[in-house]
């Protein structure tokens, strides 16, 4: 497990959670928090606030009104939403970079990570299941991991290839048997080192085996799905392609049915089109 | 050569021979190009989904996201450039799956069968089909030549006319 000990000591070195990101989700926590202090952090940036107003504005964030101020925006959004749009608008340029060891091309895993999110938050919304708020956040961060794994990929090509070509092992079982870690617990540890909440670190940690999963099982079976579903419709697919197992837990547990399927990939193609356009 | 890409849920169609059509990334999604080897007139398809009924709103203003509403115009349009059935060199790729045992991830299978109806029905036979698996899929086509390409997992194979 040499690669294992690598890996982990580049874990450390990973880039902090964008500073503003740290600072909002400190606010967030205060229940005495005002409107007036976290306007203040966001319009510190102008260029942020302007790309948080065209996402307050989205199909996907926006609500039936247009909002034009700042102030506006986060009367109407509240604090959840707010918090998902800065991290969208601050880790988007990370998720963005080429992955060459995954054979991702610049903006692939931004677009997989966004069908992702807003593919759960539909799924969610379909199914009537209410109790997953963060969802959209968790779909945005499953696959953090990527970023850090891709050297190592990259310097593991050829089995990996091999893998593909020969086996019959899921990608991220792959992952396992060559570096000795998969890019949804590189994810995780991430995500707990930057101090994010259980439901996120989870989310990211057991997305390709939800049923291993002890708490937040519903979020974690609805953001397998979403990105299974991604993968099936070519969003984000590298070197590995579609070789990836459904869980048929999740399947079972939220009641899944193939006009589900198809119904939540309809509505997320031109909502993921439009956040990425803002977001690039 | 100047590439023309056709996006998920995007239909084009060229006559211009300097011009190669391609679709990147098709999963379930399946990829249909069709050719008129006398015209030099070629089209290319990218559909995510089999069935409009499933959003009948989006199928309004989206209409190549399905095979069923997409297939109709690209091969309406193809008739008035002049494409003539009997000409016609169809190829087709996509409609993978990830690994689903339970098999509501079958939608690559499921727009393959809507697809191979409605060729059926037109009188169309399919030249080329590399359809099934669990690869990702990018297809072109050469407006020239009318060679047709299938890229995935870093092989590359080319199809010439018939």
């Amino acid at each position: 497990m040499i690669y294992r000990d690598r890996i982990e000591q580049h874990i450390d070195r990973f880039p902090e959670m964008p500073s503003l990101c740290r600072r909002l989700i400190g606010y967030m926590d205060d229940p005495n928090v005002d409107f007036k202090t976290i306007r203040e952090i966001i319009q510190y940036d102008p260029g942020l606030t302007a790309n948080f107003l065209k996402l307050a504005n989205s199909v996907f964030f926006g609500t039936v009104q247009e909002v034009s101020s700042l102030q506006a925006a986060l009367v109407r959004l509240g604090t959840g939403r707010i918090l998902e749009m800065v991290l969208s608008l601050s880790v988007s340029s990370r998720l963005a970079h080429d992955l060459p060891g995954y054979g991702l091309q610049a903006g692939d895993l931004l677009r997989h990570s966004l069908w992702s999110a807003i593919a759960a938050q539909e799924l969610a919304n379909l199914l009537g299941m209410k109790e997953v708020e963060t969802i959209f956040t968790v779909g945005l961060l499953h696959d953090l991991g990527l970023l850090l794994l891709d050297p190592f990929v990259q310097e593991q090509r050829v089995p990996f290839d091999e893998q593909r070509d020969d086996g019959n092992a899921s990608f991220e079982q792959t992952e396992r048997k060559i570096l000795g870690i998969d890019h949804a617990e590189a994810g995780a540890k991430i995500l707990a080192k930057w101090h994010l909440s259980s439901e996120i670190v989870a989310g990211a940690r057991w997305h390709h085996q939800p049923e291993s999963a002890s708490e937040h099982q519903s979020l974690i079976y609805l953001i397998h799905l979403a990105d299974m579903l991604s993968f099936s419709e070519g969003i984000g697919t590298g070197i590995y392609g579609l070789r990836f197992n459904v869980s048929p837990e999740s399947v079972k547990a939220v009641g899944l049915k193939k006009h589900h399927l198809e119904y939540v990939a309809s509505k997320t193609l031109d909502k993921m089109k439009e956040l990425e356009d803002i977001l690039t | 050569m100047t590439l023309c890409v056709v996006d998920i849920a995007g239909m084009r169609i060229s006559s211009n021979p300097e011009e190669t059509l391609v679709t990147y990334s098709l999963g379930s999604c399946v990829g249909v190009a069709i050719y008129d080897p006398v015209l030099r007139l070629g089209g290319m398809i990218h559909c995510m989904l089999p069935l409009s009924k499933v959003d009948r709103e989006k199928s309004l203003n989206r209409p190549y996201m399905f095979v069923d509403t997409g297939m109709q115009i690209m091969l309406t349009e193809l008739y008035e450039a002049g494409l003539r059935k009997s000409r016609a060199v169809i190829n087709v790729a996509g409609g993978a799956q990830v690994l689903d045992s339970q098999g509501v991830f079958k939608i690559g299978e499921r727009n393959f069968t809507v697809l191979r109806k409605i060729l059926w029905k037109n009188g169309l036979l399919m030249h080329t089909q590399e359809v099934g698996g669990n690869k990702s899929r990018t297809i072109s086509l050469e407006i020239g030549t009318g060679r047709f390409s299938i890229k995935s997992g870093g092989k590359l194979a080319h199809y010439d006319l018939p």
